[in-house]
């Protein structure tokens, strides 16, 4: 846990903007109509 | 219960070679998580299926539990192959990613209107559970700065709030690994209570969405605990929790300031930036996308797109919530922890329980 937790401040920022990042593409390509429509 | 299972390391752009090799690493356990949540999917429909062919009745239950189910029987059986780890470590990426994408599913005003009452509700309860657990804390005769941590994990947002704080207080790690074991171990508790509680008091959808996003500590588990629910319980639960995610730079400072007077900590220097280095990023690209769904930006069959999206990302955090639970740890961390936790739990369960039925009463959810 201790490499976790020494990690862990660095990662969390990262991994939202990432997120965020991610997120942001999908609902790009969705409103330009770049990928088929997404079923659930 | 505890993670067995080490937080991936910061994607690295220091060279292409490196970036692809890590990228690559994550595959395994990338298709994991996908088989494992498509795999809690097929449950829930054969049953459905075969119930409904055979006229029998059965409540349905939904593939969030299937997919926690099943994960938890492979890390708690076989284990997680180490080939496997970084991949399932990413859940907590798809979790934020899910989370943004279902901005898309709120209106503004939406999220203004019950984001405000969220935050009303996290100021009082968060008052009360940072006190009542540093009494409880000092009762079991808990080191102080473990007891801010436990504080800290059930009052805000559970193990992220924890990672935000350890270095903030310096923390020892024996004391975080505790906190964040007890803090896993109570949020999997949860997931399984709080759906037959929220029954058999027969809560409307909103009112027990907002009581899991106020009470249940992790976000991905207060996400599951609501999608156990409902589909609309899911939703009020990702923005109840949200909102009490926003908070835990503001909470984290407090603890920091509190430990650098006794000068058991470094002291912080700007007050700002701390705040937004400690501030949840995805909390922005949730209002982002929440707002461009409100002005119109999407068309209808465009938003259902991306609730889909948001879908299926939350399949992969629900299959690692239970591949990174495992029982065999819970053993190793001591019972005064998990004692501390879990009485502090009970106490802010009832709490928001009490202030949810307030809210529904006077302020109509």
């Amino acid at each position: 846990m201790s490499e976790a937790t020494a990690a862990a401040p660095r990662r969390g920022i990262s991994l939202d903007v990432y997120a965020v990042t991610l997120a942001l593409v999908l609902a790009l390509l969705v409103r330009f109509n770049l990928i088929p429509p997404i079923k659930w | 219960m505890a993670t067995t299972i080490p937080f991936a390391r910061p994607l690295s752009l220091a060279g292409p070679a490196g970036f692809v090799r890590r990228i690559l690493a994550l595959i395994p356990g990338l298709l994991l998580l996908a088989a494992v949540g498509y795999g809690g999917k097929l449950i829930e429909f054969s049953i459905a299926t075969y119930t409904k062919a055979h006229h029998i009745t059965f409540p349905n239950i939904e593939y969030v539990l299937w997919a926690i189910v099943l994960g938890l029987v492979i890390a708690n059986t076989t284990g997680v192959p180490r080939v496997f780890q970084a991949g399932v470590a990413t859940y907590e990426f798809w979790l934020k990613a899910g989370i943004v994408l279902l901005g898309s599913r709120f209106l503004l005003g939406d999220v203004l209107h019950l984001g405000g009452i969220s935050l009303f509700l996290v100021a009082i309860a968060l008052t009360l559970s940072l006190t009542f657990m540093h009494l409880i804390g000092h009762a079991f005769k808990l080191k102080p700065k473990l007891t801010s941590l436990l504080a800290i994990g059930s009052a805000i947002c559970g193990v992220s709030a924890i990672i935000a704080a350890k270095p903030s207080i310096d923390a020892d790690d024996e004391d975080a690994s505790y906190a964040i074991a007890a803090i896993l171990a109570l949020g999997a508790i949860s997931l399984f209570t709080f759906p037959l509680i929220g029954h058999s008091l027969h809560l409307g959808d909103k009112a027990y969405g907002l009581w899991a996003g106020l009470a249940v500590d992790n976000t991905a588990e207060a996400t599951a605990a609501g999608a156990l629910y409902s589909d609309a319980a899911g939703k009020v639960a990702v923005l109840a929790k949200t909102t009490r995610n926003a908070l835990i730079g503001f909470v984290v400072l407090a603890y920091a300031l509190y430990w650098a007077s006794r000068g058991e900590a470094q002291a912080v220097g700007n007050k700002a930036a701390f705040l937004w280095r400690k501030f949840p990023k995805f909390v922005l690209g949730f209002l982002l996308i929440s707002l461009l769904a409100t002005i119109g930006i999407f068309a209808r069959p465009q938003l259902a797109s991306l609730a889909n999206l948001s879908r299926w990302a939350f399949l992969l955090t629900f299959a690692g919530v239970g591949l990174r639970t495992s029982l065999r740890e819970l053993g190793k961390q001591g019972w005064r922890p998990f004692a501390v936790g879990a009485i502090g739990e009970v106490f802010i369960a009832l709490v928001t329980l009490g202030l949810v039925y307030g809210a529904d009463r006077y302020l109509h959810l």
